[in-house]
C-alpha cells in the first residue's frame, strides 16, 4: 500500500523531531541550570 | 557535573541508535501485507507506549517510597520520570492518530484505549503543573507524590482497556499471556527499538535528575 507511505514518513519525522528536540532542550537547560 | 555528563552521553548513544532503528525498520524489516508501510509506525509507537506507561508506574512507586522514607532523591527521580514520561506519552498520542488515519479511516475516536491514554497524558501535565504551582518544597513533594500514585493506578486501566472494553485499538500482540504473535524479524526490530527507547529514557531521566539536583544546590530553599 504505497499510499500509506506519507503517514509512515510523518510519524518517523515527528518522532525524531520530538526526541532530538527534547534532547536539545535538556542539553540547553543543563548548560545553564 | 558527572551525572549530567553521563546522561548526555547515554542520550547521544540513544539518538545514534535511534537512527539504527530507522534503518532497520525501514530497510531490513518486511512490509506487512494488509497495512503496508503504515505498520512500520508500530516500531516507534509501541516502545513509546511501554515507556509512557512504565514511567508513570515508576513515578508512583518512587512516590510511595517517598511518602514513607522522605528521601528527596525519590522525589527528584519521580519528577524526572514524569517529565520524560510526558515526552513519550506525547509520542504515543502523535504517532497513534497518524497510524490510525490510514488504517481506521479516522485520526481520533473516543474509545477506551485512546481516551485513557489521553487521560494519562493529562495526568502527566497535571503532575508537572502541580509541581510548578506549589512553592513550598515539602508540600510540593507530598502533593506530587499523592498525584503520582493516582497516575500509577491509572496505568493498568490504560493497558487492559483493550481487553476490558470493545475498542478499535488492536489487542496486545507482544505483551500477553501467550507467545507474541509477530514474525521473528518484526519481533527483533521491535526488541531493538524497545532497547533504544530504554537507553533514551535512561539518558533523559539521568539528565533531568541531575538538573533538579544542580538547581537545588544553587537554591537550597527553592
Amino acid at each position: 500500500m504505497p499510499e500509506n507511505t506519507p503517514y509512515m514518513v510523518a510519524a518517523y519525522v515527528i518522532t525524531a523531531v520530538i526526541l532530538v528536540g527534547y534532547a536539545g532542550l535538556l542539553y540547553r537547560r543543563t548548560l545553564k541550570p | 557535573m558527572r551525572l549530567l555528563k553521563t546522561g548526555r552521553w547515554i542520550t547521544a548513544v540513544g539518538l545514534v541508535l535511534l537512527a539504527g532503528v530507522y534503518v532497520r525498520a525501514l530497510a531490513f524489516t518486511p512490509v506487512e501485507r494488509t497495512q503496508g508501510m503504515a505498520q512500520k509506525i508500530f516500531y516507534l509507537h509501541l516502545p513509546a507506549a511501554i515507556w509512557a506507561e512504565g514511567a508513570m508506574i515508576l513515578v508512583g512507586v518512587a512516590s510511595i517510597f517517598f511518602l514513607f522514607l522522605k528521601d528527596p532523591r525519590l522525589d527528584r527521580f519521580a519528577e524526572a520520570s514524569a517529565e520524560v514520561g510526558l515526552v513519550f506519552c506525547t509520542l504515543v498520542l502523535t504517532t497513534g492518530p497518524i497510524w490510525g488515519k490510514p488504517i481506521w479511516g479516522t485520526w481520533w475516536t473516543w474509545d477506551a484505549r485512546l481516551t485513557l491514554t489521553l487521560l494519562l497524558f493529562l495526568m502527566y501535565v497535571g503532575y508537572l503543573l502541580l509541581r510548578g504551582a506549589v512553592t513550598d518544597p515539602g508540600l510540593k513533594a507530598r502533593y506530587a507524590a499523592v498525584l503520582g500514585i493516582c497516575g500509577m493506578c491509572l496505568v493498568p486501566f490504560v493497558h487492559l482497556s483493550v481487553v476490558m472494553f470493545r475498542t478499535l485499538h488492536p489487542q496486545p500482540i507482544v505483551i500477553k499471556p501467550s507467545a507474541p504473535s509477530l514474525p521473528g524479524e518484526m519481533l527483533e526490530t521491535l526488541a531493538f527499538s524497545f532497547l533504544v527507547f530504554t537507553v533514551l529514557w535512561v539518558g533523559f531521566v539521568i539528565q533531568r535528575y541531575g538538573l533538579s539536583l544542580v538547581r537545588e544546590q544553587a537554591e537550597p530553599h527553592a
